[in-house]
């Protein structure tokens, strides 16, 4: 069965070339949902492009023909941001794969939106000149996080996608350093200091005109070429953990250790979360077991670094034991450990946790909140939760040196079950709403989470936002609906 | 709510919705991908998705998808879907990646899709149709009278098989019509192993073509037949040269779903199914086997699907051809687990030769890189697509069978 018409249809053939255009159903449906609760939606096209140029043309007939326009890579987010709320065009980028460029002494690596973690990383990991055979040349690592093989690192970058250096060095939005973008009028833009010459290692000290694009969930242009710095693989690596009594404990341990800024990350996981699979439905924890459970992965360029690293750890514990916060020993098991310092991974244990429920769903409140709100709002979280009979799986995550931090539920349900699906949606928007006034800001926002940020937000911010979707999009044909402001 | 079952004429896929329901669409099926202190792997695998492009073909997201799609009666069938369905090589990587509960059920799926489009009006490619229009009488893929089966055996060795014996060679349709010079290489091997072995003129198609392709009613009476073979010739074991009918007896005869399809007609047990290596590896540690000369030859490996990721053979075929004397052992890059399919399997061969043939073009490619002189693998139908490539592609690489590598310089000790 097909969709569209088939003057479009000829329209886009003419452009990428028969076999990479189908408006057929088969080759449509799996670009109609995603892990999460979004109800599927048919586009009518699927397109897969090659070049700057095709995407061009692309996008001056979708504003010819006023169809919408839905930038796509491997549509693995948790937000169903892929997923096309109007129908339209899906622009299919896994074919614009290239690894462009990677300067090792400038540390930067120029990428295309198909790369993926898996290619980026082996090519990164292959490549380190500077210390070639000596210890140090392990190759160079981005901010890995833990997600499949095939997910964009572009796609990930630009909507505030985390990795495994966001303590050290802030989330992958923070490593971008340059990047190329095919307006929604189809005009295209280089940003950054590749603007000015083939060297893409800095937005600075320009115009911060890469706001445009970051964090806007493809709403704003089709990014085709990013620059993301690049940080040599450090040779030395451990995990330490410490479990706690309550979220107020972690919380106190975890502020404190970050104010050092001494390690690559530092996560705690409450105690749901921690069990494989995540409880579910909702079951009370053993009362004698800890509240949360913490790793934090410490990295150096020598085993001394390291052992003063451990040093300073321990120090940390201490003082807080001294103050009375309640953090308890316990040992991380082995696969787990592994799966911290061998990145990226894939989603191996996690996966597993949300197939179990039978129903293949998965979604979060996923959030950047300040990281005093945290033992606030898990209080609040874990009534919702369990309320609606769902597990408190919640994990707090520092971002560079405790100025803010991620706060996120992982909320396995059942597709199956209508009523399963509908107490995890009510459960998450319900955990949405209770956080904004602490501060908390979900990221890769699903269109009811976007809502609840509208409806609370400054009128002047989103009068901007409108003004720049409207400057940017005169026709509304960047993914539409996803905003909630158009 | 677009997650139900509402579709409840598709009753085969029905059954197994509870397992198709835990796919996540995480992706972790589209690409191979190994990263720790030894790995530092990240190809694409999927044949089907590196040629078609789409979401639709790539990796086992697309067709759970479909398979979701179909059941929640969200798209209907069309020539389209089974072109999705048809295409796939049913090589296994996808399901080597996979990381949910769905896993096991992965390849089980793609097959009940398939027996699905063949109650629907779609076009199940022809050349599939033809074959699986007389297969039922001349009991071969090929099209070739079931009486000529056993030609490639030299008429001496025909009528002097014994009628009873340990092993029964079970040669396969592709050695026996189309590649009998390794079916006869084998038959020379295991004589020369003093092997107390017979040929049979009853042994049937395997039922591999017909499972592989969703054909589950036409499987059963060849599994039924074949299944009674060792009994008759007080056999207690098959022995094969070929991967696929390894496969086919070895785990769909021998295992309940999702590995096998005992569920459907019944468990072979008592009768142990070896692949020609497993013997040569048992004989080679036991220091049975003498060479009698040596193969100077920088040799590639292909891992053929049926043996490697369907059945976990990975190490067998490459112990036998590291003793060989001579022999240097070199491999492509996507080896093992991680392998890139000869684009023969699940009836892709039959159905897209053109395609089939690219897909086996790659691959030779790949062996080229190795600076390989001769590429081998233990499957006559991945001999026969590889072979056919390096014809086309006029490449300068040699195909044997390690059967051929061996057979010649071999003697009981």
């Amino acid at each position: 069965m097909a969709r569209g018409n088939n003057e479009i249809l000829a329209n886009l053939e003419q452009i990428v070339g028969p076999e990479y255009v189908s408006n057929e159903e088969a080759d449509l449906q799996p670009y109609t949902w995603d892990m999460t609760w979004a109800e599927p939606r048919m586009p009518d096209y699927v397109v897969m492009p090659k070049t700057v140029t095709e995407i061009q043309r692309v996008v001056r007939l979708a504003n010819h023909r006023k169809i919408p326009v839905i930038p796509y890579c491997n549509g693995t987010n948790i937000g169903g941001l892929c997923v096309p709320e109007e129908g339209g065009i899906i622009m299919d980028l896994k074919k614009m794969d290239r690894i462009l460029k990677i300067d090792p002494e400038t540390c930067y690596a120029v990428i295309e939106p198909g790369v993926s973690h898996a290619a980026f990383s082996a090519a990164l990991k292959a490549t380190n000149p500077q210390w070639k055979g000596e210890e140090f040349s392990k190759g160079f690592e981005f901010g890995w996080g833990v997600h499949p093989p095939s997910a964009s690192v572009l796609a990930m970058a630009i909507n505030h996608g985390i990795g495994h250096l966001n303590g050290r060095i802030g989330i992958n939005s923070q490593l971008m350093s340059s990047m190329e973008v095919v307006l929604p009028t189809g005009e295209v833009a280089k940003i950054g200091s590749c603007a000015y010459s083939d060297s893409w290692h800095s937005f600075l000290p320009l115009p911060r005109m890469d706001g445009l694009f970051t964090g806007w969930l493809g709403t704003t242009g089709i990014v085709t070429k990013l620059g993301v710095w690049i940080f040599p693989i450090r040779p030395y690596k451990d995990v330490l953990t410490i479990a706690a009594a309550s979220a107020e404990d972690i919380t106190k341990y975890m502020v404190r250790w970050r104010h050092y800024s001494l390690c690559d990350e530092v996560t705690a996981v409450s105690w749901w979360l921690a069990q494989i699979p995540i409880v579910f439905p909702y079951s009370p924890k053993p009362a004698d077991a800890p509240e949360f459970f913490s790793y934090t992965v410490i990295s150096g360029w020598s085993e001394e670094e390291l052992a003063y690293k451990r040093k300073m750890w321990k120090e940390v514990v201490e003082k807080e034991r001294a103050k009375g916060t309640k953090l308890y020993d316990f040992e991380y098991p082995p696969e787990a450990k592994k799966g911290r310092t061998e990145l990226p991974s894939r989603i191996v244990g996690s996966t597993k946790n949300y197939s179990k429920s039978c129903g293949g769903g998965i979604a979060w409140p996923g959030t950047f909140a300040p990281c005093k709100s945290w033992p606030i709002l898990y209080e609040k979280w874990k009534e919702i939760y369990i309320r609606h009979g769902l597990s408190p799986a919640t994990r707090f995550t520092d971002y560079q040196g405790a100025h803010y931090g991620m706060l996120r539920c992982m909320t396995p349900f059942n597709k199956r079950d209508p009523a399963s699906v509908q107490a995890a949606r009510d459960a998450m928007v319900e955990c949405v709403r209770a956080g904004l006034p602490e501060g908390m800001l979900p990221y890769k926002p699903p269109v009811e989470y976007q809502n609840e940020l509208n409806a609370v937000a400054d009128a002047g911010y989103l009068y901007l936002m409108a003004k720049i979707k409207d400057m940017l999009d005169p026709n509304n044909i960047m993914n539409p609906g996803k905003l909630g402001i158009r | 709510m677009s997650h139900l079952l509402k579709n409840k004429n598709l009753k085969e896929l029905a059954k197994i919705y509870d397992w198709v329901s835990m796919c996540t669409h995480c992706g972790n099926c589209k690409y191979g991908y190994e990263y720790g202190p030894t790995a530092n792997f990240a190809a694409m695998l999927c044949v089907q998705g590196d040629k078609f492009n789409f979401d639709s073909y790539r990796g086992s997201r697309g067709k759970v998808s479909l398979a979701r799609s179909l059941l929640h009666n969200r798209i209907g069938w069309s020539d389209k879907v089974a072109h999705v369905l048809f295409t796939c090589t049913s090589c296994g990587a996808c399901q080597q990646m996979c990381e949910t509960d769905i896993k096991p059920w992965i390849l089980r799926m793609f097959e009940t899709l398939r027996y699905e489009a063949w109650k629907q009006n779609v076009a199940i490619p022809e050349n599939i149709k033809a074959w699986s229009s007389t297969i039922g009488t001349l009991y071969n893929p090929y099209k070739e009278p079931h009486e000529k089966r056993l030609d490639w055996l030299p008429s001496d060795l025909r009528y002097s098989m014994p009628s009873k014996a340990e092993y029964i060679y079970f040669a396969g349709c592709t050695a026996s019509y189309r590649r009998k010079q390794l079916a006869r290489a084998t038959v020379s091997l295991l004589q020369k192993l003093k092997v107390d072995f017979t040929v049979v003129e009853d042994e049937w198609c395997c039922a591999s073509p017909l499972l592989r392709t969703g054909q589950y009613d036409l499987a059963a009476k060849f599994v039924e037949h074949n299944k009674a073979l060792p009994e008759k010739y007080g056999a207690s074991a098959f022995i094969t040269t070929c991967s696929g009918c390894y496969r086919t007896l070895g785990r769909d005869y021998t295992m309940d779903a999702p590995e096998g399809y005992a569920d459907k007609y019944g468990k072979m047990t008592g009768v142990k199914v070896l692949h020609t290596t497993h013997l040569l590896e048992e004989m080679l540690k036991k220091g049975e086997i003498e060479f009698t000369g040596s193969f100077n030859k920088k040799v590639t490996y292909h891992d053929p699907c049926h043996l490697g990721r369907h059945a976990e053979v990975y190490e067998t075929p490459r112990n036998v051809l590291k003793a060989v004397p001579g022999l240097q052992l070199v491999e492509m890059y996507r080896n093992r687990k991680f392998s890139f399919c000869c684009g023969a399997g699940g009836g892709v061969r039959g159905g897209f030769a053109d395609y089939s043939l690219e897909t086996a073009g790659k691959r030779v490619k790949e062996a080229e890189a190795t600076g390989a002189e001769l590429v081998t693998s233990a499957c006559p139908f991945c001999y026969t697509n590889l072979a056919d490539a390096i014809e086309l592609n006029k490449s300068p690489l040699k195909m044997e069978d390690i059967v051929e590598i061996i057979e010649p310089i071999v003697r009981r000790k």
